[in-house]
């Protein structure tokens, strides 16, 4: 072999143990991927090596892991998008807080309740957020369960003037430490509403039945002292002395008060059956206002009337007067005793939709927040002992009940009151 | 109801680690499609502990389902794909 012929023997061999060294430690590196040892010289020399084919075994493995890992991650997105749907389409709000009480995540429903639109909820305090306070409330189950590890079942919490049952449990870490809570809360407002009033519904049924009763019984014995008093004051013969005929008087008089409550209690029970027709609204607001008229000039209040056209209602008219008679009473008593040049009492009707509703407002001294809830029940009265008994209002609720209508009432104290009442509308014509 | 899974045993018994992984890795390789479709199942025979880890770790990585069971002197490996 010629000298030049040697040097390039030995040029490729110690290309081909650089190439084999190459390919060893690559066939190491991916076994060390695969989670196992080193390749043996003894076991495995170079030759075998090569004809095994190790680098092209583990690609072809590779793809089946790549292939196998693309499976999984379209599933999952799949997966993570079912459970996001459901997340945010389930008919409860489920929010996710962290430790420091910072909102994780939440769902559509959670967002559309208690946060106001184009907020952005993440990392931020959930008592700030869901609650609208600088700190989580003494009762709040979050705080509970983040400090006892443990669950909080339904337990019954106001936030932002709703009314939430919610239920806590805590999300732990590998060691069993507790990193966050998963609050999911049901809107029980709407069915607190319902339940107070159906209490309220039985409550009047069970006070007019009683009413009703005790009035019946008491008209009749009353109507013989009214009677029998008047006939003793206009008999002329009866002789009676002037002392005697004022304390007559005053007992008709006061036979004629008890008569009138009796009156107001036999309308609270409603027992007779209201008589329905087309009404036209408008013309029963002017009538009781010229009914009032008087007493509106005497204490010189202003009367704004904007009445819109076409208001026809199903309706009893003597029960609905009764109602606008109640209302604008009330209006005008708000008043008494106050000397002031701007006394307002505006009358407002319009249509929306299929609803029609009457506003009658006073900027008179409004009522206290606090007796607020009350004013529809029966009995309830502010006024002094023997100038109201406190049926007019709760009158006026049942009356609108029973036309399938609302009354609700509005007050700012020091600003004035307002009453609201729809009725459902039945046809359109010149009202 | 008739089991039509064909086993495809492969007994690698007297082998060790890292040829333990390659011969089940080309085996594998060589039957995916039968493997995918789980038409056939790889049975492997070995009697090297450390392959007991090696292989399921890598079939499940490639999304099979695995179970080891110790025969008298051997351990079987079972690898189905997950229908």
């Amino acid at each position: 072999m010629s000298e030049t012929g040697e040097f390039l023997e030995a040029d490729l061999r110690a290309s081909s143990e650089s190439l084999k060294k190459y390919i060893r430690d690559k066939v190491n590196h991916l076994l060390s991927v695969m989670g196992t040892k080193p390749l043996d010289e003894e076991e495995l020399d170079d030759n075998t090596l090569i004809e095994l084919d190790p680098i092209g075994i583990i690609a072809r493995s590779f793809e089946q892991i790549l292939e196998h890992q693309r499976e999984t991650n379209r599933r999952l997105t799949v997966a993570k998008d079912q459970l996001q749907a459901v997340f945010d389409t389930v008919g409860v709000c489920i929010s996710i807080i962290d430790e420091d009480m910072r909102i994780v995540n939440c769902n559509e429903k959670q967002k559309d309740l208690l946060v106001s639109a184009n907020t952005s909820v993440i990392g931020k305090h959930c008592y700030e957020i869901y609650c609208g306070k600088d700190s989580p409330s003494l009762d709040c189950p979050a705080v509970e369960t983040l400090a006892t590890g443990k669950p909080v079942f339904i337990r019954e919490v106001e936030k932002k003037d709703r009314h939430f049952q919610i239920v806590t449990s805590p999300l732990k870490d590998e060691n069993g430490k507790v990193t966050g809570v998963i609050e999911v809360s049901i809107d029980v407002t709407e069915k607190k509403k319902a339940e107070r009033l159906m209490r309220q519904a039985e409550k009047l049924t069970a006070i007019g039945l009683l009413a009703g009763g005790i009035a019946h019984e008491l008209n009749n014995p009353l109507g013989n002292i009214i009677g029998y008093a008047t006939l003793l004051l206009k008999d002329k013969q009866s002789g009676l002395r002037p002392d005697r005929r004022e304390k007559l008087e005053i007992i008709v008089e006061q036979a004629k008060k008890g008569s009138e409550i009796i009156k107001g209690l036999l309308d609270f029970s409603r027992q007779s059956v209201p008589s329905f027709s087309d009404v036209r609204l408008n013309e029963i607001i002017r009538k009781t206002i010229r009914t009032l008229q008087n007493r509106i000039s005497l204490q010189k209040i202003k009367i704004d009337i904007e009445l819109a056209e076409k208001l026809i209602v199903r309706a009893d008219p003597r029960q609905i007067e009764l109602v606008v008679l109640n209302l604008l009473l009330n209006s005008v008593q708000a008043f008494e005793g106050i000397k002031r040049k701007d006394k307002v009492i505006s009358i407002k009707t319009g249509r929306e939709n299929n609803l029609i509703q009457v506003r009658i407002a006073d900027n008179g001294p409004g009522i206290p927040e606090e007796i607020l809830p009350g004013i529809f029940d029966p009995f309830f009265t502010t006024k002094p002992i023997g100038k109201g008994v406190g049926l007019g209002l709760s009158i006026c609720s049942g009356i609108i009940r029973e036309h399938k209508g609302s009354i609700r009432v509005r007050s700012e104290s020091g600003k004035g009151t307002e009453f609201i009442f729809t009725l459902p509308a039945v046809a359109s014509k010149t009202g | 109801m008739e089991n039509t899974t064909e086993d495809i045993v492969l007994d690698i018994r007297g082998q060790i680690c890292p040829a333990c992984l390659l011969i089940t890795l080309s085996e594998l390789n060589s039957n995916r499609e039968r493997l995918t479709e789980a038409s056939a199942r790889l049975v492997i025979k070995t009697d090297h502990r450390d392959a007991t880890r090696t292989i399921p770790g890598a079939a499940l990585a490639m999304g099979y389902g695995v179970a080891v069971t110790q025969k008298e002197r051997y351990y079987e490996i079972t690898l189905e794909h997950k229908k």
